[in-house]
């Protein structure tokens, strides 16, 4: 076996364009319907014109791996291109360019990945049957998936265990929450001891004590069966817990790779100011040796109050710096402390792609934070 | 969590002796699993059932108070070829109808509303065939629509007068088949464009063309094609319907000659049977149909999954 079928995930130079969709001309005296629909499809897919709408860049020369029996995050904003990526490895999406293999088995080989992929997405309650009840959504999709009857019933009752569900297994997805048709799916997605388990914001719509019991349920099932899992947030304190290794994704660029504790070492020499301000904007930024960057963030309920994150050179004088950028002009400061940065602070900093400054699968950390700075 | 110590395989194994076997056996498992979904669903609506059969009711009897109105020139109309009785002759159209439109424009709606709904891309998320989903979809229309037979029959029959010859019923049997199949691959056809030409909501082009508008006004179902020019009538050979009307009714209905030429087709082969060319013909369109949909609707599932457009809400 070679090296590359070893790791769970191995993807080289993987690059997903998604084709431009021209604008939407609902609601106008153009909207196109019926026959001038099939017509103006027929076209565009026998490439007899050209499609002069934008193609979207989701995921852009990703080289990555990640190895068997880990717990891998995946972290990154809005359209970052996590789903595109979690989809490729899903066999439901083809990379534009690129190879890779899942489990030891290529990308285009899609059935064979499905056999071995457990995938659950935020929105992934969606397929529910909704005429059938939470454990029978369950048996139902381990009968479609080749799993024997009597085997089905036994993981179903397990799965809807781990997940707290057992006790409402018998009602239907509509007299369930969101939160309870969240853990449905987890619970189907832990019918199989697949090799690999794809988790695409599974925490979205938990509750808290619900998140902590899934977080703990990866962690033992891990252990237990020695099952890779791969996670997406946007969030990168949650993904920090439970995380062995955490890839930060922007822009569909790979921007950092490594542990948790790589990546917050990666951040020593930055430090984070917290202003709070009456509403105004800042004056003018001073000298990039001083002040990398500064973002505005949303605090609800701080009415005519605004929140800036300003990020700085760990120095004596970054404080220093700051007040006299802010506070000494404008007089209009009402709080400022200094904190130590977090990982979803690396998002906010000016950045090159990942590798731009590395060779290789290279991953030490002054190099990532050289390529970061 | 608990784990279970059993050493039962949780699917088939990808490599090895007796694979293909079980992987059909797989395949097998998941329809028998779509089936008894579907035959739940069906169960849970009783309402629907009484309207079902109502609405068989409704269109025998229409064509019941039709035929009477054409009392005395039913010979004329149907010609030799057909017998005498119009109900005899319309209850077969009807039922026939009924059993193609199902194979041909089911499969298109069954995968629009499993695509929006968000089961079909749980479905492509198992590692099953894409075909097997699509066929399991269609149990819920084969539960629906396939038993009208008996009620056009036996309303036909008991309520409207219509007689008929069972004798052939092996013959009809095997043309009902041919017949099905060559209509299911226009239905792969139809249900590969929801990929291949993103028409995702409406009609599609296949079910609009064949369907509503070739099958309704040129193959016959309440008239005999004779009624049509010439041109059209070669236009009805084009379709699998009109040779499935043309050989059902030379088989069924007592009083009908299987010698005399109907169809433009039957009548330039004037040395051939014209049941042995329907036979002939459906064949052909079925051994073209069937591979051209399934091809077809297997290029559409890869085109969608390069564009992105394979799954709505995973």
């Amino acid at each position: 076996m070679s090296e590359t079928t070893e790791d769970a995930v191995f993807l080289e130079h993987v690059t997903k364009t998604y084709p431009g969709v021209e604008r939407s001309l609902r609601g106008t005296k153009l909207e196109w319907k019926g026959p001038a629909l099939w017509l103006r499809n027929l076209v565009g897919v026998a490439r007899l014109t050209s499609n002069m709408a934008p193609s979207v860049q989701a995921l852009s020369d990703l080289t990555l791996r990640i190895k068997p029996g880990k717990i891998f995050g995946l972290v990154g904003p809005n359209g970052s291109g996590k789903t595109t990526l979690m989809k490729i490895v899903a066999g439901l999406l083809q990379p534009t360019y690129g190879t890779g293999f899942v489990a030891g088995t290529d990308l285009k080989n899609t059935r064979e990945i499905r056999r071995k992929v457990s995938y659950v997405s935020t929105t992934g309650w969606m397929g529910l049957e909704w005429p059938l009840t939470a454990e029978e959504n369950i048996r139902f999709f381990a009968t479609l998936c080749g799993m024997p009857t009597p085997l089905a019933r036994i993981r179903t009752e397990e799965a809807l265990h781990a997940v707290d569900l057992w006790g409402d297994r018998r009602k239907y997805p509509s007299q369930l929450s969101n939160g309870m048709r969240q853990r449905v799916i987890l619970a189907r997605a832990l019918l199989f001891h697949t090799p690999l388990i794809l988790l695409d914001e599974p925490t979205v719509g938990l509750d808290p004590v619900h998140v902590q019991v899934l977080l703990d349920l990866l962690r033992g099932r891990l252990r237990t069966h020695g099952q890779t899992i791969v996670l997406t947030d946007h969030q990168a304190a949650e993904m920090e817990a439970i995380a062995d290794r955490i890839a930060l994704l922007n822009a569909g660029e790979l921007v950092m790779l490594g542990t948790p504790a790589e990546l917050r070492a990666s951040l020593r020499e930055v430090t984070v100011i917290e202003v709070h301000t009456e509403e105004m904007d800042l004056p003018t930024m001073p000298s990039p040796a001083l002040v990398l960057a500064a973002e505005h963030i949303e605090r609800p309920g701080a009415l005519a109050m605004r929140t800036w994150r300003v990020y700085a050179h760990t120095s004596s004088e970054a404080l220093q710096t700051v007040l006299d950028w802010i506070v000494q002009p404008t007089g209009r400061v009402v709080f400022l402390a200094e904190t130590a940065p977090n990982l979803q602070d690396v998002l906010a900093l000016p950045r090159v792609p990942y590798g731009a400054a590395t060779s290789g699968h290279g991953e030490s950390v002054p190099a990532h934070r050289e390529a970061l700075l | 969590m608990t784990t279970s110590n059993r050493h039962v395989p949780e699917t088939a194994p990808s490599h090895g002796p007796g694979r293909r076997r079980q992987a059909w056996w797989r395949e097998f498992a998941a329809l028998w699993a779509f089936g008894l979904r579907e035959y739940r669903i069906w169960q849970s609506y009783r309402v629907n059932q009484v309207l079902w059969m109502t609405n068989i009711l409704v269109t025998t009897l229409l064509f019941f108070l039709l035929g009477r109105t054409i009392v005395g020139q039913a010979p004329s109309l149907l010609g030799a070829a057909y017998g005498t009785n119009y109900m005899s002759f319309v209850v077969i159209g009807v039922t026939i109808n009924i059993f193609i439109n199902t194979n041909l424009s089911d499969p298109y709606i069954r995968i629009q509303r499993s695509y929006f709904n968000g089961t079909m891309d749980l479905f492509l998320l198992s590692p099953m065939s894409v075909y097997t989903p699509l066929l399991g979809l269609m149990t819920k229309s084969i539960l629906d629509d396939y038993p009208r037979l008996f009620f056009t029959f036996g309303f036909g029959m008991l309520l409207f007068g219509a007689t008929f010859n069972f004798a052939p019923w092996p013959l009809a049997f095997l043309f009902t088949v041919l017949f099905l199949a060559a209509g299911f691959g226009l239905g792969l056809l139809s249900a590969s464009l929801f990929y291949l030409l993103d028409i995702k909501k409406g009609t599609e082009p296949i079910q609009f063309v064949v369907q509503q508008l070739l099958a309704t006004l040129l193959a016959g179902i309440y008239y005999p094609v004779t009624v049509l020019p010439k041109s059209l009538q070669w236009v009805a050979c084009l379709i699998p319907h009109t040779y499935a009307y043309d050989a059902l009714r030379r088989l069924l209905d007592p009083g009908a000659r299987a010698s005399v030429a109907v169809l433009p087709i039957q009548q330039v082969l004037p040395g051939l049977s014209p049941v042995l060319i329907d036979g002939g013909a459906l064949l052909l369109l079925t051994v073209i149909l069937l591979p051209l949909g399934a091809f077809a609707y297997g290029c559409g599932i890869e085109r969608a999954r390069r564009n992105g457009t394979l799954t709505r809400w995973q």
